[in-house]
């Protein structure tokens, strides 16, 4: 068997362990996730969807105005736990609007979604990139 | 500005704040930071290093006997909000060739947390995995 390649400790599998293979099951993350905080000023709701084909969509909703702002739906990059697992924990996925870009670092914490928005602007505004958190729930 | 080139509430400045026109203020990020697990298997120390304008991280991954040197790439520094030219979060991204590593984290009380995405590129049937680490200075 070939001997894998590594960058650290993590990147191989525990001794014995078959690995499941690359797909990944998204189930546990696919769902209308809504941001625990109703006064919240950055994003109100996630619609995560399974592909079919190992993958995921997601379609964000910023928040803060009399409608919710659609954001448009993306591809999402499912990770699991550890190198031979296939349940899906975690995901990430990147909004470009021209003028800014989105890269949405996401994972379960139980059955929280944390979603962690990391936002750099290309417009002039002087604004900074910024981070921001947010927690979501099924309802 | 037009309210629709918002994607959401938090992307306005609040009243009578100037924009500051980007991070000036790195040093909640600059150092060497250390995994607070000993045993990790993960990235052992974090070097950030630089000015706004040429921000890098320089990682090591836990390996035996030594840890593995990783070397430097770019980072992006992230304020709290859009009015605040304070760094406190960053993110970079590792191309080893057989796995690229993207490195997402943000400092809370002293504390740097560190989200890593890893996707295998090697065909080696590895499941791509997320990790979250904490590291002190």
């Amino acid at each position: 068997m070939e001997t894998l390649r590594f960058a650290r400790a993590r990147d191989l599998p525990p001794e014995g362990e078959p690995l499941e293979g690359p797909a990944l099951d998204p189930s546990s993350l696919v769902g209308t996730w809504v941001n625990f905080d109703a006064a919240s000023r950055g994003i109100a709701r996630l619609v995560i969807k399974d592909d079919g084909a190992g993958g995921m969509t997601v379609r964000t909703f910023g928040a803060g105005f009399d409608e919710p702002r659609d954001w448009g739906e993306v591809p999402g990059h499912p990770f699991s736990d550890g190198v031979a697992l296939s349940p899906a924990v975690a995901f990430t996925a990147l909004h470009h609007f021209g003028s800014r870009t989105v890269t949405l670092a996401c994972y379960l914490n139980k059955c929280l979604l944390v979603v962690d928005a990391y936002t750099r602007f290309q417009d002039g505004s002087g604004r900074s990139g910024y981070f921001a958190r947010d927690h979501f729930y099924i309802p | 500005m037009d309210t629709a080139t918002w994607m959401r509430a938090e992307e306005r400045l609040a009243e009578g704040v100037v924009a500051p026109g980007g991070i000036a203020d790195l040093s909640a990020l600059l150092g060497t930071w250390f995994n607070t697990d000993k045993n990790t298997g993960g990235v052992v120390t974090m070097a950030l290093a630089g000015t706004p304008e040429d921000f890098t991280v320089h990682a090591f991954g836990a390996a035996s006997p030594e840890p593995q040197d990783w070397g430097t790439v770019p980072a992006v520094s992230y304020a709290a909000n859009v009015g605040s030219a304070a760094g406190m979060a960053f993110s970079a991204t590792y191309d080893f060739g057989f796995v690229e590593t993207f490195l997402a984290a943000y400092t809370k009380s002293g504390i740097l947390v560190l989200d890593t995405f890893n996707v295998f590129k090697d065909g080696s049937g590895r499941s791509n995995y997320f990790s979250r680490e904490f590291f002190h200075r």
